[in-house]
């Protein structure tokens, strides 16, 4: 059933209305089978019905029907399957042509219309033989119309046959990942209450208690509040980031243009403060980037970005700059340079220290080496404290090198750039990662299509 | 960036009068154009000398662990931070700059520069 086309010819019309009862009439029928099985006229007569039933899930004519089907559309994790608004839209305009595909869209549809019509539809495979239960479900409209006036006429080429396999397999397949998307989805929302849970207690308690104990596994109660507050963070950036949009769009005056560039200084002030009370309470979660998006991760220095490589990139961003404010900048980026490579230098040789206090913990005196150790670790936190106060300071820098409105536009591209790298992010890790369609090409445009809509729905973010 | 061998003088223990911690910082504060307390096993204190020794400056160094009175001393700087770690502190010209944070701030916002200019550590 699934991998039966759908033809887009209306012959079937003044059957629609009564399609939905004729769906489990006919499946029920108990010489169903029977008329399958036979050659000629009934043969004939089971490829008729099944093109009636196909015209019955077929959406785009019927407006009567569109209605009930939006009305039994799914629930809403289900909805999140970005395939479908596509489907939807491809239905209407396109003819039999992409038949692979619309068939199964059609599979689809059916199998989330109800359970009715999917066990039916598994239990009419079974049956005796596939061959020509295909052939009749090979339909589109020359051949409905066909099949009517020559009774006789010889069934499904292979090639037809073939495909409708193909079909078959594709909507198969698609079934199956659609099952472990809800799957993934359903595990992460219990992980999702487990990680809330965990706040809950972390609140009640302070924050984090030493050695992780009851936390969900994979993250801190520290770290699990940063990156609560973090997203927040986050939205309020968006939010920030638009005020600044307009207000250059708006030629606003300068003065007010300063109470907005303000507000995002302090804005990020805000992040400072918060990685500080983080690298508090777990300093590992902020310079292992656990908190970052994996593209952000992939260029992290020191548990956040290179204020050197941010000045590199804004140079050219900030044109026109006078003379003086461009050395300045300049300036300020050789600074930056310097500080980091000290920094890192001194980051260096806290890891040396710690690799030989450890690699020379001998078995007697293995307690009092880790003792060691762990002071040692405790100078993490004063490296990502310096790290950030670095990155602070080079933003307050940049502000007072600046006209307001070189300002303003300097952070509004700082905010688009961080807010590009994780889109960059998101659109990798939905990437198709392998094709778990046929090399049908009708197949594999319904995943290049699903990647587009996802890829526009990130974009649409921005 | 260019390396430049550190020059490290040391004061042996012998200590001219000045009983007092903090008259001691100041004076040995003064003995030089940058002064820095460290503590020799303090990797932010290697930072801190990393930083300088990048710029071209030769500072002089004082391992408060290798100092008998050290301990006082670090409690005396200590203090004058408003608490926290004592170490790494950095005078120059006989001022004190502050610890780390402030150093780079300082280096940040481009005013460290001329201060070293200032002090005589520093030349172009």
């Amino acid at each position: 059933m699934a991998s039966h086309r759908v033809g887009e010819a209306d012959s079937g019309a003044p059957h629609h209305h009564h399609i939905p009862y004729a769906i489990p009439h006919m499946l029920h029928h108990p010489n169903n089978s029977t008329f399958i099985n036979q050659e000629g006229s009934a043969f004939d007569f089971g490829e008729l019905e099944e093109a009636i039933i196909l015209q019955g899930v077929k959406i785009n004519n019927d407006d009567k029907k569109q209605p009930l089907y939006t009305a039994i559309r799914p629930a809403a994790t289900l909805d999140m399957f970005p395939s479908w608004p596509m489907r939807f839209q491809q239905h209407t305009p396109r003819g039999s042509s992409k038949s692979g595909e619309e068939s199964t869209d059609s599979g689809s549809a059916v199998n989330t219309l109800s359970n009715t019509p999917e066990s039916p539809s598994d239990h009419r495979q079974p049956p005796p033989p596939p061959p020509q239960m295909d052939a009749a479900g090979g339909i589109d409209s020359p051949r409905l119309s066909g099949s009517h006036s020559q009774p006789a006429a010889k069934p499904a080429p292979e090639k037809t046959l073939r495909r409708l396999a193909q079909n078959r397999e594709a909507a198969r397949k698609s079934r199956l990942r659609k099952k472990a998307y809800v799957q993934q989805l359903e595990s992460s929302r219990i992980r999702l209450a487990q990680l809330e849970q965990d706040l809950q207690r972390a609140r009640s308690q302070g924050l984090f208690l030493g050695g992780g104990g009851a936390a969900s596994g994979s993250i801190s109660s520290g770290g699990a509040i940063f990156d609560m507050e973090y997203s927040r963070w986050l939205d309020d950036d968006h939010r920030h980031m638009s005020e600044l949009r307009t207000a250059l769009q708006a030629h606003l005056s300068d003065g007010d243009l300063r109470v907005i560039v303000d507000g995002y200084i302090a804005h990020y002030d805000e992040v400072f403060r918060l990685k500080g009370a983080a690298a508090k309470s777990d300093v590992f979660h902020l310079i292992t980037g656990m908190w970052t998006t994996p593209a952000e991760r992939c260029f992290l220095w020191m548990g956040g970005f290179r204020p050197s490589d941010l000045i590199k990139m804004l140079i050219p961003q900030l044109d026109p700059l006078t003379e003086q404010q461009f050395m300045g900048i300049c300036s300020l980026q050789h600074s930056s340079q310097q500080a980091e490579e000290a920094l890192s230098q001194g980051l260096e040789q806290l890891q040396q220290s710690l690799v030989d206090t450890i690699a020379n913990g001998s078995a007697n005196d293995s307690m009092h080496h880790m003792a060691v150790a762990l002071g040692k670790l405790a100078n993490l936190e004063g490296f990502v404290r310096q790290a950030d106060n670095l990155r602070q300071q080079t933003l307050h820098q940049l502000h007072r090198l600046l006209t307001i409105r070189q300002a303003a536009r300097c952070f509004l591209v700082i905010g688009e750039y961080y807010g590009r790298l994780r889109a960059l992010s998101s659109l990798w890790a939905s990437r198709p990662r392998e094709s778990m369609i046929a090399d049908d090409n009708s197949c594999q445009t319904t995943t290049d299509l699903q990647m587009v809509q996802s890829s526009q729905n990130q974009f649409s973010n921005f | 960036m260019q390396y430049q061998s550190e020059s490290r003088s040391y004061y042996s223990s012998a200590v001219q009068g000045g009983v007092d911690p903090l008259e001691r910082v100041v004076r040995l504060a003064s003995g030089s154009a940058v002064v820095i307390f460290s503590v020799s096993t303090c990797c932010m204190c290697h930072a801190v000398k990393r930083l300088f020794c990048g710029m071209g400056v030769n500072p002089t160094v004082y391992e408060l662990d290798q100092d008998p009175r050290g301990h006082e001393i670090e409690r005396a700087l200590s203090h004058l931070l408003g608490g926290g770690s004592a170490v790494p502190v950095v005078f120059i010209g006989g001022k004190l700059v502050g610890a780390m944070d402030r150093v780079m701030a300082s280096h940040i916002g481009g005013t460290l520069v001329p201060l070293l200019k200032e002090a005589g550590a520093l030349w172009l």
